[in-house]
């Protein structure tokens, strides 16, 4: 079980996700998309969201307090990045 | 206590004034002219234009807040980060670029100094408040993306600033080491693992 948080266009949401493999970054991308479009994700329900959306996306990933995989994904942050 | 903010710009400027009434000696870096433009979204007022952001900021804290502070004019390098940044108990990156933000991250780490870091999303949509132990500065999609400028996220700007005030206050009086994501709706708490990579 792990808990992947989607932050997009301002909106930032919990989901669970029952993963029984390792998955890619790109796999994660892919996964959110259809996460969303199918509503499953609370206050987000894109139905049209594009295929690409998260394609500059960044995942970032962590180990919760309790060891619970927590994956993040989110916008860069580059803010003037050279 | 010693609190050296390296960038003075939206988010160091606002930053730093929200934490004027700490214990301690506030230092600001930063080689960079305050202009025109940068009143909208900075905490610069009409006066500061022309000066360099570090000094106009110390000149604001004393002659608008009575805060005593110091001000380093320069860009922070790998020859004088050593004499700026020695000395800090904590370094907040407010830089806004990666190099910048790479330089102080790799300092941190070797000398084992509390450093912290807010950024924001180019689109002005989305802000991070994180420690240097999970921080990795993000490369920009295109070459030459446009910053914020002109006041247009000074919403998100002034939510990210009172964030990451509050993760500098929460660790100078308890020692905790806070992380956040922050939207226009919410700053989300982000809990992570002692040992976490």
């Amino acid at each position: 079980m792990a808990n992947l948080n989607i932050t997009y266009d301002g909106m930032s949401a919990d989901v669970s996700l029952e993963l029984d493999r390792p998955v890619s970054d790109g796999d994660l991308r892919r996964i959110a998309v259809e996460l969303i479009r199918s509503g499953e994700v609370p206050g987000m329900q894109l139905t049209q969201m594009r295929p690409d959306a998260f394609q500059h996306y960044v995942v970032d990933r962590f180990r919760g307090p309790r060891g619970e995989e927590r994956i993040y994904l989110r916008p860069k942050v580059p803010f003037g990045a050279r | 206590m010693r609190i050296v903010f390296c960038g003075v710009g939206a988010i160091g400027s606002a930053t730093a004034v929200l934490c004027r009434n700490l214990e301690g000696s506030l230092v600001f870096v930063d080689f960079d002219r305050v202009e025109s433009k940068n009143l909208l979204a900075q905490a610069y007022v009409k006066p500061s234009v022309g000066k360099n952001k570090a000094e106009a900021l110390k000149l604001q804290f004393l002659n608008l807040h009575g805060v005593k502070t110091e001000a380093f004019g320069v860009r922070l390098t790998r020859d004088n980060v050593a004499t700026l940044c020695g000395g800090a108990d904590l370094l907040v990156d407010a830089f806004d670029n990666q190099d910048g933000r790479r330089l102080l991250s790799d300092f941190a780490r070797q000398t084992t100094t509390p450093l912290i870091h807010g950024a924001v999303a180019a689109d002005g949509t989305f802000g991070l408040v994180r420690w240097d132990e999970h921080f990795v500065p993000d490369a920009e999609d295109n070459p030459g993306q446009p910053t914020c400028e002109g006041g247009a996220h000074l919403p998100l700007l002034g939510l990210l600033s009172a964030t990451l005030a509050r993760a500098i206050q929460d660790f100078l009086k308890h020692g905790v080491k806070r992380d956040s994501f922050v939207t226009l709706g919410a700053v989300t708490p982000t809990p992570y693992a002692a040992s976490s990579t």
